[in-house]
């Protein structure tokens, strides 16, 4: 992506794109990440795969797809900033 | 009270309460508190009030030239740990102390700053201030009123003498005193926070609770058996819990429903905090009594038995070292002096003995009281060392021997907790990770997959578990259950979503790998993709952002539609992950153009295809156009999307009538016989002609004098080939 043209140096700022506020799901395999795809309630709420773990939800929905990725018999674990939390 | 009592510190909650007097109110009431010398400003007044509260010497100055009446009410409130109280109660104390004017006290020490009230959503949501305190009496509410000291203030008020008689009975010394370990109620609203965590209750609008639920309290085996050492039958014990489970925040109130709070910090602090903790709250219990138990949740107004209880238990406290007084003796004495009973409109049913219920039933559990056995038969009571302790009378006593290694765990998966070794933070932690499932002097419990999923949920992990295990068990915990743990924990542990992440895109991998070698608390997901669970722990000076893009706002339009309605320019440097991962779902990347920044997709027949078959819809493709282009779909990507939905277009074969002018095919297609034989006007002057009408129109033409030229007749045959 062409965020920009100018080289960052190793001691400089590094050019990013920030994405603020994204929901995600992560999985420890590609297959488990497969599997959530597969799944025609949860489709509606997965906007796309990011890479091959990683799951990004439609904004808002992240209830839903805890609620059910724990009726498919998961336990996610919650991840906000320094502290887990419940699923 | 007020949610915010249990949320500020008590000195906010006197500025708070200050802030919400009149001017004159908080110079009067500054004036006896302070004493200043000079005519300050009303903040500087509230600011020097909350110094004085903190000033020990100055306010025991001020508690000292209080009347006794006011000093005996700050010191109950002192030896209660209760810092809120019901006004009433208050005044029923002073009178069974034998003061005739009770609120006189109590207004004093509102007046003198040392009391302060409990401003309800009356006081707080309106913009009229309190102007006398006769005023706050005034307006009726619907809930009790209420009024609290902070303990720097009420403690400083013990050592106040009470004109109490020592009710001792005379009696042989009892051979076995009986002292209780203090778990019970521990354990049992252990087991409450686990019911609740499992299914919450729903409360009704007049704060009670559905009948289902009710059932459920009622009918709940572990919460309402009787305690193994029992001396007395407590009415509806599980519900007691629940009052004792709320006022303690091991369960709470949300949107309607009792859902399982956090486990009491006190419990963190050893045994003695916790049953301190207990019986201050004791004094908050305003839903259920000793005579007519659970009153269905509703608040009672003029509940006089916080009062009673506090009185009792100072009662008890006058009694001389190694003697005892009986339930009957502290029970007539609280009927004679008690303003709840000693009025003549009680009901016979409100004076039935309650105090064995409460002493040995409540107090007894919470250690607060000894009891024995009279040679008689009669049942002694007498204050423990440790009520003695909570009540601000003595020492602290020494904890009861320690048994660490308390919990045999079994192979299939139930652990035996031996009593004498529960502590309050074991009792907590068992609560989280096993579920109980008999008390008594050896309580079981079983480890679950669902109270293993709490407990990880909590912050436990396989190790933490294990560990506990290990601390506590009386022997080496079973291979089989380390390797549920560790089936459970793994389990858990497969799947984790980040709800509000911040994703940091570079602009290559040399970048990414930049950022991490400089430490920053990245995670790697892709070659230039990184995650910050949260933005706040981006240090920004290592960044300098090209773009931001926030997916708590719609989607923003960063695409334009080629003419050919299926070839896609993405705007790169407004598009945002939500669109690069919805695109590759239903459109074919064909090139990137990193000079421009754009990005070129093309809807194919193929890609359509692939995306109908993973769910994605004729609406979501409308959707996303309006979203991303701001039209709707072009009918080139409808017809991609819905290709094989269609019904098939069928080939006919037409002839084609071309006329000189507009009139004459307006003529043809108005004039019955020959409109009769047009299969459809294709154009201003050109007519279509179903093949099998063409001799009749012929006919019809040649009424009007038209002949057609025979080529174009011909040709058609010739293209059939006849």
């Amino acid at each position: 992506m062409p965020l920009d043209s100018s080289r960052s140096s190793t001691s400089g700022r590094l050019p990013v794109k920030m994405h603020r506020r994204v929901c995600l799901v992560q999985t420890e395999d590609a297959l488990l990440a497969e599997e959530i795809l597969a799944r025609k309630k949860l489709a509606q709420d997965i906007v796309g795969r990011l890479t091959d773990r990683v799951l990004l939800i439609r904004p808002g929905r992240v209830e839903a797809v805890l609620a059910e990725l724990q009726k498919m018999g998961h336990t996610p674990s919650l991840k906000q900033g320094e502290k887990e939390t419940r699923g | 009270m007020t949610e915010s009592v249990d949320t500020l510190s008590w000195l906010d909650r006197v500025e708070a309460t200050l802030n919400r007097y009149h001017e004159g109110l908080v110079r009067e009431v500054a004036g006896r508190l302070v004493k200043p010398r000079n005519h300050w400003p009303v903040e500087e007044l509230i600011a020097r009030s909350l110094e004085t509260i903190g000033n020990t010497p100055v306010l025991d100055r001020r508690v000292a030239e209080l009347p006794l009446a006011s000093r005996q009410t700050l010191a109950l409130i002192g030896h209660s740990r209760q810092p809120v109280w019901a006004l009433g109660n208050l005044i029923e104390m002073v009178m069974a102390l034998g003061h005739e004017n009770g609120l006189g006290a109590v207004l004093d020490l509102l007046n003198a700053g040392l009391l302060f009230p409990v401003l309800d959503t009356f006081w707080t949501n309106s913009k009229v201030k309190l102007a006398t305190f006769e005023h706050w009496l005034g307006v009726v509410g619907s809930t009790t009123l209420l009024v609290f000291s902070p303990p720097e203030i009420a403690q400083r008020a013990i050592g106040v003498e009470f004109d109490l008689p020592e009710l001792a009975v005379e009696t042989l010394s009892p051979t076995t005193v009986l002292e209780a370990d203090g778990a019970e109620f521990l354990l049992r609203l252990g087991v409450l926070w686990q019911r609740v965590a499992e299914s919450p209750l729903r409360r009704t609008q007049t704060g009670g609770l559905f009948k289902r639920d009710v059932d459920r309290v009622s009918q709940d085996a572990l919460l309402n058996a009787p305690p193994p050492d029992a001396l007395v039958t407590v009415p509806d014990l599980g519900f007691w819990i629940l009052s004792l489970g709320e006022v303690e925040g091991v369960i709470r109130e949300q949107d309607g429903e009792v859902r399982a709070g956090a486990l009491p910090t006190s419990w963190q602090n050893g045994l003695w905090s916790a049953l301190q903790s207990m019986t201050a709250n004791l004094f908050r219990l305003r839903v259920w009594s000793p005579i007519d138990g659970w009153r269905g949740g509703e608040e009672v107004i003029g509940n006089p038995f916080p009062s009673a209880y506090l009185l009792l238990l100072m009662l008890l406290a006058k009694l001389e070292k190694d003697r005892w007084s009986d339930c009957a003796t502290l029970e007539s004495w609280l009927h004679a002096h008690h303003p709840f009973w000693t009025g003549e409109s009680v009901r016979p049913s409100q004076r039935k003995p309650w105090v064995e219920t409460f002493l040995l039933g409540l107090a007894y559990p919470l250690r607060l009281v000894q009891a024995a056995r009279s040679l008689e038969g009669n049942t002694l009571v007498r204050l423990s060392p440790l009520g003695r302790w909570v009540l601000g009378l003595g020492g602290v006593p020494p904890l009861p021997p320690q048994f660490p290694k308390t919990l045999m765990v079994q192979p299939n998966l139930e652990i035996i907790a031996y009593r004498q070794g529960l502590t309050p933070q074991l009792i907590a932690r068992l609560t989280r990770f096993a579920s109980w499932k008999t008390l008594g002097a050896a309580c079981q419990l079983q480890l679950e997959p669902e109270t293993v999923y709490r407990a990880l949920e909590q912050g436990e992990s396989f190790d933490s578990l294990a560990r506990a295990l290990e601390q506590h068990g009386t022997r080496a915990t079973p291979q089989p259950v380390l390797d549920s743990l560790r089936t459970w924990a793994n389990k858990r542990e497969r799947i984790t979503v980040y709800p509000s992440a911040a994703l940091l895109e570079f602009t290559t991998p040399a970048d990414l790998n930049e950022a991490i070698t400089r430490g920053l608390p990245v995670v790697r997901l892709s070659e230039t993709l990184a995650l910050v669970a949260n933005e706040e722990q981006i240090d920004f000076r290592h960044f300098r952002l090209a773009g931001t893009r926030d997916y708590g706002l719609p989607p923003e339009r960063c695409v334009e539609v080629e003419e050919d309605g299926v070839t896609l320019i993405v705007d790169v440097v407004r598009s945002d992950l939500m669109l690069e991962t919805e695109l590759p779902r239903f459109a074919e990347l064909i090139d990137r153009n990193v000079a421009t920044g754009k990005r070129r997709y093309r809807l194919t027949p193929a890609s359509l295809a692939r995306a109908r078959a993973e769910g994605f819809t004729l609406s979501l493709l409308e959707t996303w156009f309006q979203q991303r282009t701001g039209d709707a779909a072009t009918p080139a990507a409808r017809l991609l999307m819905q290709g094989g939905q269609l019904p098939s277009p069928s080939l006919r074969r037409h002839l084609v009538l071309h006329v000189e002018h507009v009139e004459i095919a307006d003529g043809l297609m108005q004039w019955p016989p020959s409109r009769e034989r047009i299969a459809e006007r294709l154009g201003p002057t050109a007519l279509s002609i179903a093949e099998e009408h063409l001799n009749e129109l012929i006919l019809r033409l040649g009424e009007l004098g038209i002949r057609l030229r025979p080529d174009a007749i011909d040709s058609p045959s010739a293209d059939r080939g006849s």
